[in-house]
């Protein structure tokens, strides 16, 4: 593997050469992402990245996919807290066709006045997918309440009323300002060597305007939430609650990364963690249960979740609760540390075993501005550790008195029992409300 | 190569990588892929047993196999199979469908020949007791309510195979309905897992860094000397010829109009199922496929849809599903889907447009053989399912011979209403307000 941060000015770069298919792979990633969304104004960044999309170069977007489609190509867009994503994969005979779009998509696009007023009427029909999925519906109330006024709380899809709030010439602006070549992380994967690879870099940033990285200011950490508090968002006919348990906790990258890498696994991370043990297998509450510390470049959620039956939902929420209680204050036995470290050791070749995984973390690492080579690095860390640094860490990191739990399930079925599971004050909220 | 093996047939599986298929003498098959770019192996074992093989009031009977497999052997304490396979470093889940259930174990290579006793363990010493068979239940039913019960698009999936299929056993899901799911008795579950469970009915796939010899002579130390099973005969009655269409409508709680509709297509190994391959793809396969242009982009009637066409053994469909969007109908929306077939049963699509769905399948074919896993399943199914690995290949060059003609014939013969089930979820309607008084 190759890593760069460039010359004084230019992209982040990585190129992870493999032969063995004639594909090649490619994420740009563009920092800044979802949480640099003016406030009110949600939504903006996936706004401009999928206008950006829709049409570029000499191309009007049906005749860009369609020639996308005929080169045997993808090209999507995808928006995340931390950063706008372009990614591609083509065939290697056809890369430098592939590129020449993909450039065209970076430098030129056509931001068409149509494509914006048609984005705008498409964009509230994906919040009612979410809404019609009680899983994505759970995520989406929950990183909006976790902790009120962090960046990562606010939605990278938008609502109903912050839509109306995006124009066209901020998209534009928002675009240019960003996508420069100091702010661009590039991967490169597949079947390509590396004087191929200087040249596909060389085509996606020449036509870039010249421009410093933009400053990424984000607003201030936010209030975490002091005691417990549940929210049931109320939705009819459920037979189950979906459940998220959880709170704001560390950016991925600080000093306990290692070992609240080994803390996450032995509470949810196995099938043989303990929150799977005692909900699924000791109970059968739920087909899973589990939890993570969310990786982002800023402090993220540590969050728990599961799918209980609506009949045992408050039980579910009261044993986890429980068991967080204790692991927060205990942390894993001797026995667990050893087993979660042998498991994270082990794990790490799957994790790397193609070009493709190996730069998609690489690209991951850049974009969270941590040293390269950062996550593959984890198994030495993993090595240094003892099963004190880990409770340590628990007690530093895990806060189950602060608990936010959102339950999607239906209020007359799950209220009472939910009112009793020691989550705190219940607020019910209609599940289209957001 | 030891001498109990049999090298029964070998093809290529990717660039420099060749895939061999061994049989031993009680019938077990194996077939190896080296892949040598990191230290590891998947190692599947597929069965030739899937809901397929389940009778009418003991549905799910297959995928609760799925479950109980990772619990206790003759020589495994409950939770002992899990602990040892995270222990490396692995993973292991199963998967079931219609026609097979593999389970897969990923290790690092040093690990293989514990995933290979793990493997032999439970196929011949599964423990089938009261109190574990009982705890999977639970899991199974709230894994039904997660997948079905509360997920409109389960739902809708679970109707269109209830109402496409009227006597094949396609027509039951794979997880079961949830009331056969509460009545599997304890002596048939026994009985299942003693007729299919059997050596002569499963083929071993291991893609990854190994010495073949070691593994062939690994493999024999374990499973040799378990002996074949009577193996029933495969008695699947013939889905008769749909010739009306099939309409289900449902409200449920949902934004708008969910669509999914189904079209009686050929099995997998047939002719014409390449064809409708590339027909997928050009009505819904890629952001520049007809469908996807017409009902989200020109219309903005939809707010998405997809086409896939089912990898059966036996009859398939080739499903359409739509998500209408706000202020738009099922109706609306299937009006549109006519039309647009019409027109590509009567004039057939441009040369480009045809080979543009050959270049995104070829995309697809590399795709699935770029890690050690996705060669594995690829291998797995279609030995399983179709009857011999080389079928991945053999497939390739079936879509790669695709014509125009060839796509409006299928259209022609395949997309007409009187071979479909049309199965639409509706949002209900608004309640009465008796909480607003």
């Amino acid at each position: 593997m190759s890593t760069s941060p460039g010359p004084a000015t230019g992209p982040t770069v990585i190129v992870e050469a493999s032969h063995d298919t004639p594909l090649v792979w490619f994420d740009i990633a563009i920092r800044g992402g979802a949480s640099m969304d003016p406030r009110g104004v949600e939504g903006l960044h996936r706004h401009a990245a999928l206008l950006a999309r829709r049409g570029a170069g000499r191309r009007e977007r049906a005749e860009l996919d369609e020639t996308l489609d005929s080169l045997g190509a993808a090209l999507d867009i995808s928006v995340t807290r931390d950063a706008v994503s372009l990614s591609g994969l083509a065939l290697s005979r056809h890369l430098d066709a592939v590129i020449e779009l993909a450039a065209d998509v970076l430098a030129a696009p056509r931001f068409s006045e149509d494509e914006h007023a048609r984005l705008l009427r498409e964009t509230p029909q994906v919040l009612d997918e979410i809404r019609d999925d009680d899983s994505a519906l759970a995520t989406r109330w929950f990183d909006w309440l976790c902790c009120p006024g962090h960046p990562y709380g606010r939605t990278s899809l938008g609502t109903e009323a912050s839509l109306q709030q995006i124009d066209r010439a901020t998209s534009i602006a928002l675009w240019r300002r960003e996508v420069v070549a100091d702010n661009l992380v590039i991967g490169l994967a597949g079947d390509i060597d590396d004087a191929a690879a200087a040249r596909v870099v060389t085509r996606l940033t020449e036509r870039l305007p010249a421009g410093p990285r933009p400053w990424v200011v984000l607003d201030g950490p936010g209030e975490p939430v002091r005691g417990r508090r549940t929210i049931l968002v109320d939705k009819p006919e459920r037979t189950q609650a979906q459940l998220r348990i959880g709170h704001l906790s560390v950016r991925y990258g600080e000093p306990d990364t290692a070992a609240l890498a080994i803390a996450e696994a032995v509470f949810g991370g196995m099938f043989s963690s303990r929150l799977m043990q005692e909900i699924r297998v000791k109970r059968g509450w739920s087909y899973g249960a589990g939890c993570a510390l969310r990786r982002s470049r800023l402090p993220h959620w540590f969050e728990i979740w599961m799918a209980a039956g609506i009949d045992v939902a408050g039980p579910a929420v009261a044993l986890t609760l429980d068991l967080f209680a204790d692991y927060a204050a205990r942390g894993p036995t001797d026995e667990e540390f050893d087993f979660a470290r042998s498991y994270l050791v082990g794990a790490m070749p799957f994790h790397v075993a193609t070009a493709r995984q190996r730069m998609q973390l690489a690209v991951r690492d850049a974009v969270f501005e941590l040293p390269a080579g950062f996550t593959a690095r984890l198994p030495e860390e993993l090595a240094q550790l003892t099963a004190e640094d880990v409770r340590l860490a628990c007690r530093r990191h895990l806060h189950p008195d602060d608990a936010v739990i959102v339950a999607v399930t239906t209020a007359a079925d799950a209220q009472g029992p939910l009112a009793q599971a020691g989550g705190g004050a219940l607020t019910v909220v209609d599940h289209d409300e957001y | 190569m030891t001498m109990s093996w049999r090298l029964e047939a070998e093809a290529p599986a990717g660039r420099g990588t060749t895939a061999r298929r061994y049989r031993l003498a009680n019938g077990l098959g194996l077939i190896t892929a080296l892949d040598r770019r990191a230290p590891i192996v998947a190692l599947q074992t597929w069965f030739r047993v899937g809901s397929r093989h389940e009778r009418p009031g003991a549905t799910g009977m297959a995928h609760l196999f799925e479950h109980l497999m990772f619990g206790q052997t003759e020589n495994l304490p409950p939770g002992e199979f899990d602990r040892l396979v995270e222990r490396t470093g692995g993973e292991s889940n199963a998967a079931t469908w219609v026609d097979w259930t593999y389970y897969r174990l990923s290790l690092p290579a040093r690990d293989l020949a514990l995933g290979i006793r793990l493997e032999s363990e439970r196929m011949q010493h599964l423990v089938l007791e009261t109190g574990p068979v009982e705890s999977e239940r639970d899991v199974v039913t709230n894994e039904r309510r997660e997948r079905v019960e509360d997920d409109v698009d389960g739902w809708l999936d679970e109707q269109l195979m209830a109402h496409a299929f009227t006597v094949h056993p396609y027509r039951w899901p794979t997880i079961g309905w949830m009331e056969d799911i509460r009545a599997l008795a304890l002596p048939d579950i026994r009985a299942f897992y003693r007729t299919w469970y059997a050596p002569n009915n499963a083929t071993i796939v291991c893609v990854g860094d190994f010495e073949e010899p070691a593994l062939l002579e690994l493999i024999e130390s374990h499973y040799g000397g378990i002996p074949p099973a009577q193996l029933p005969a495969i008695d699947t009655v013939a889905e008769p010829e749909q010739t009306r269409e099939r309409v289900v409508r449902a409200p449920k709680p949902i934004a708008t109009d969910r669509l999914l509709v189904g079209y009686k297509a050929p099995g997998q190994d047939e002719p014409d199922w390449a064809v409708l391959e590339i027909v997928s793809t050009l009505l819904a396969g890629c952001p520049s496929a007809r469908l996807y242009r017409r009902l989200v982009i020109e219309h903005e009637a939809a707010s998405s849809v997809d086409a896939q066409l089912t990898p059966f053994r036996d009859p398939s469909l080739l499903r359409l599903a739509v998500t209408a969007a706000r202020g738009h109908s099922a109706d609306e929306l299937l009006a549109v889907i006519d039309r647009e077939l019409a027109a590509m049963a009567e004039h057939p699509p441009s040369a480009a447009e045809v080979e543009k769905a050959k270049a995104l399948a070829e995309t697809d074919f590399w795709t699935q053989l770029a890690d050690v896993d996705g060669k594995a399943e690829a291998l797995g199914h279609h030995e399983i399912a179709l009857g011999d690995f080389r079928k991945v290949n053999t497939l390739a060059e079936r879509l790669a011979a695709v014509t125009a003609d060839d796509v409006a014939r299928v259209v022609r013969t395949y997309l007409v209403p009187a071979r479909r089930t049309v199965v639409i979820a509706e949002p209900e309607a608004p309640d009465d307000g008796e909480d607003e008084a």
